[in-house]
């Protein structure tokens, strides 16, 4: 939580997707701040309920808490409104993501399992979505992978592959496996489950810390390697976790290591066939310089047409639930920055899902992990 | 005085959500919550949102307001820091930020043209691809708007060599009370015809009507820029370096100032790449051409020489943005010092800074508050931050009188109350005394000329 009062500074606004995309000043992060201050101060005319509501127009990009000279978490205040004030979508994720195993493998399982009484009408972009993602084929591989460095061999390393490689696009996690397997690094077995980064969003914070400590326990099982991750939600949400002891936390920190800068020096070469026109799509949970958008550079080169910065795919989480429109908006301002590519790459599991699910005809987007061969 | 509608009626709602369907109108206490405060922190709750799409809407929401004698409080991003956003009195805000068009950039008449809502560093960054460059830079340039900015006169760190917002107006639309459209000024860079009726909304804070539209000039991009941090023993000798690299002839983009106390408080959470012994700095920009920006840099560091700094830090290229470092966590390092502060922005004569900077740290010391001055010295203009703890019995009082010293000491050197942040609400007491009953009373008529009901963001000062 904020050790520090929100200034009503602004600087949030400058970066905010749903702000960007909407012109509603009510959905900015500093509005979400100084609203929550207001409830708490016990404004007049203010309902819980209706702050809650609206505050929870939230797409979770954590974008305001990176340059808030104060260090207010917007999306930590979100989450903890929507867990003082629950309602119906909360239960609806929370669904979605503790069940993800029995849910996933076949997609539309997903959609049948929501209660009919709790998927009405507006719901049916966001289910039609978790329903397509089935484990079909994806993206047609147009990289070869021809030199390996030495830079790792030997090493020990875990692979965290999080629940949408794990139940629905094995062949992200298969491709990583080989990639890592070609660079000479020995991947461990490991229990690991779900990140739990959604789980704290909506306010679940004791059912993320049982996540948490179930996938630091495989960690610390496996000797503590290095943990490659190729999805940029989940390295955030891993990043998030807080060991008690500050040495491990500082281990833990270390430990973990975007997927693509260990594989940063592998020489590719890419197929004839392969489109001109790339873009890619910087996630709004990937670090800063993107490393992801590092490696494709270097093994694409000019190919790459597009790329967005400010933009948001739009998914956000339970808001996409809750207000599919809202979404929508953002979802079509990404777009818009993408213009010109036929090939959209992107580093994290739900912005490939919802690319994937809205991409204008004649456009094809995914991992980029499914375009490595 | 104005009688103003006391309140919204059931048919004033009607109007509303008719001429602002769905989203465009907010009536619920949480969706208002968001435009009862600007960056002040001042506050008061508005009684409706309207969020128009196109100008006919502006027309007729400003027809209705006029007849109805209800206030109105145009806004943009509301980073205003002296309460001009905040719905003073009550009545209805217009939020602008879906009129965001920017409609033309254009490298022949070097002009764009921006509808209220478009952010300042948006429009930067389309006119750089097509190399031109709109100049005006105030630190909030990511996150305020054109038309917000020309609306507080905004200044930057540039102005010393580009001038701030008023500069580069070249022409508006503005939609009056009563829905009369007026358009003044246009695509020119030179224009003589009658009185310049585009100026007046300069700074006018929503005072006059309601922009609908801007046009700016534009100029080429420069090429390459530079940039050098200079450190000096004592205050004297930085003040006599910035005099000596004007003197050489030279007219840097930027000129900026730092004290003793903003050095520590910054040291305090980042290295500062000057020496310990530095109880002054001068942060400069050159901007031009590559040649231009190597031999400008040059002859800077040759005129500063013979005060001998204690340090100089030349940053090129890459660089260059981590010579800009320093002061870009002055803010933040502040609160190093306390936690709370009080920030004004006088402006003085350019020859009396230094004077200026000696007698604040005394006020300062007078009222026992740390005061940290830094800004942008190439047009004296100085940001004073008196720290406190209101948490300590009696230092929000001492914060309070310093504040106040620290104002007249800036009339009494020629100088103003606030170079850039306006004066709102925050300090509307102090306007008569700098502006003075008979200019006041000018300013006045010609409002009521313009909205003769004073429903145009009323409660503000001058
Ligand atoms: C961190 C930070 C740094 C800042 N740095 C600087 C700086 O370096 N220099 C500087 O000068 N200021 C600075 N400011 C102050 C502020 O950013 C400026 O005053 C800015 O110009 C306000 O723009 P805005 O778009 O937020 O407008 P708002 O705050 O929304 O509005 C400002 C005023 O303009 C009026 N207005 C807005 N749009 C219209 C319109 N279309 N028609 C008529 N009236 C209108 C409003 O009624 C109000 O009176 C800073 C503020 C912050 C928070
Ligand atoms: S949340 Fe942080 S960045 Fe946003 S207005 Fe508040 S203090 Fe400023
Ligand atoms: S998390 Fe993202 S969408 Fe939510 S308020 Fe912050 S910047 Fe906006």
């Amino acid at each position: 939580m904020a050790d520090r009062q929100c200034i009503l500074c602004g600087a949030c606004m400058a970066v905010c997707p749903l702000l960007r995309a909407t012109g509603r000043e009510e959905l900015s992060p500093r509005a979400k701040s100084d609203l929550n201050r207001l409830l708490a101060e016990g404004a007049a005319d203010l309902s819980g309920d209706a702050v809650a509501r609206l505050a929870g127009l939230c797409l979770g990009c954590h974008r305001c808490k990176a340059v808030c000279p104060q260090g207010v978490d917007v999306p930590e205040v979100v989450a903890q409104l929507r867990a003082a004030h629950p309602d119906f979508r909360r239960w609806l994720w929370k669904t979605w993501l503790t069940h993800a195993g029995t849910l996933w493998p076949a997609g539309s399982a997903a959609a049948k399992a929501v209660p009919e009484g709790l998927a009405p009408e507006k719901f049916g972009p966001s289910l039609r979505m978790l329903a397509g993602l089935s484990g079909g084929p994806g993206l047609t591989p147009l990289l070869e992978p021809v030199k390996f460095p030495d830079s790792c061999r030997g090493e020990r390393m875990l692979l965290f592959a999080g629940c949408t490689a794990t139940y629905v696009r094995k062949r992200w996690a298969d491709t990583a496996r080989r990639l890592l397997d070609g660079l000479g690094v020995e991947v461990l077995a490991a229990d690991f489950g779900c990140c739990g980064s959604g789980l704290s969003a909506v306010g679940l914070s004791a059912e993320a810390g049982v996540l948490a400590e179930r996938n630091l326990a495989a960690w610390r099982a496996a000797g503590r390697p290095r943990v490659a991750v190729f999805c940029a939600s989940c390295l955030e949400g891993l990043r998030a976790y807080r060991p008690d002891d500050s040495a491990e936390a500082e281990a833990w920190r270390k430990a973990l290591t975007p997927l693509s800068i260990v594989l940063h020096d592998i020489e590719f070469v890419v197929s004839p066939h392969a489109t001109s026109a790339i873009g890619y799509h910087h996630p709004c949970h990937a670090p800063e310089p993107d490393p992801d958008l590092a490696l494709l550079r270097r093994a694409l080169g000019d190919r790459m047409v597009a790329a967005t910065g400010k933009e948001c795919c739009g998914f956000g989480g339970v808001m996409r639930l809750g207000a599919p429109e809202l979404s929508a908006t953002v979802n079509a301002g990404c777009w818009a920055a993408l213009q010109g590519a036929e090939l959209v790459l992107t580093g994290c599991s739900a912005c490939a899902t919802q690319l994937a699910a809205t991409a204008p005809a004649g456009v094809t987007a995914g991992h980029w992990l499914e375009l490595i061969a | 005085m104005n009688q103003y509608a006391p309140s919204l009626t059931e048919a004033h709602r009607r109007f509303l959500t008719d001429l602002f369907p769905g989203e465009g109108c907010l009536l619920s206490a949480e969706g208002r919550a968001a435009f009862s405060a600007d960056s002040s922190r001042c506050r008061a709750m508005p009684w409706a949102v309207v969020r128009p799409e196109r100008r006919e809407q502006v027309v007729e929401l400003l027809r209705w307001a006029e007849a109805e004698h209800m206030p109105l409080y145009p806004r943009a991003r509301g980073t205003c820091q002296v309460g001009n956003a905040v719905p003073a009195l009550g009545g209805v805000v217009v939020s602008l930020l879906r009129l965001d068009r920017i409609l033309d950039v254009d490298p022949d008449d070097f002009v764009a043209v921006v509808e209220p809502g478009v952010v300042t560093a948006d429009l930067q960054a389309v006119c750089a691809k097509k190399k031109l460059f709109y100049p005006p830079d105030p630190a909030s340039v990511k996150m305020s708007t054109v038309i917000g900015n020309a609306s507080t006169c905004a200044g930057g760190l540039r102005a010393v060599k580009y001038g701030v917002t008023r500069d580069w107006v070249l022409g508006l639309e503005a939609v009056l009370p009563g829905g009369r459209v007026l358009r003044a000024g246009g695509r020119m860079h030179k224009d003589v015809v009658g009185l310049d009726l585009t100026r007046l909304f300069i700074g006018a804070c929503g005072k006059l009507g309601l922009i609908t539209e801007m046009t700016v000039k534009l100029i080429p991009l420069p090429e390459a820029s530079a940039s050098v941090l200079a450190g000096f023993a004592d205050l004297s000798s930085c003040m006599e370096g910035a005099r000596a690299v004007f003197r050489a002839g030279l007219l840097p983009a930027a000129c900026e100032f730092m004290d003793a106390n903003v050095l520590e408080a910054v040291r305090r959470i980042d290295d500062v790449p000057l020496p310990e012994a530095t109880r002054a700095a001068l942060l400069f920009k050159v901007d031009g051409t590559a040649e231009g920006v190597r031999a400008e840099t040059e002859r800077l560091c040759a005129a500063l020489r013979p005060l001998s700094p204690v340090g100089v830090t030349v940053g090129t290229g890459a660089e260059e943005e981590a010579v800009w470092t320093v002061r870009r966590r002055i803010s933040p390092a502040t609160f190093q010092i306390k936690p709370n502060k009080v920030a004004e922005d006088i402006a003085v004569p350019r020859s009396r800074v230094g004077e200026a900077v000696e007698r604040a740290h005394l006020i300062g010391e007078e009222h026992g508050l740390p005061v940290l001055c830094y800004g942008h010295l190439g047009d004296g203009n100085l940001h004073v931050s008196i720290m406190h703890d209101v948490s300590v019995p009696g230092e929000a009082e001492a914060a309070e009188r310093a504040k106040n010293a620290v104002f007249r000491l800036a009339i009494e050197l020629g100088g103003t109350i606030s170079g850039e942040h306006g004066t709102g609400l925050t300090k509307a007491a102090f306007v008569p005394e700098q502006l003075g009953a008979a200019s006041i009373a000018l300013m006045d008529a010609i409002k009521a000329n313009f909205d003769p009901s004073g429903i145009m963001n009323p409660g503000k000062a001058w």
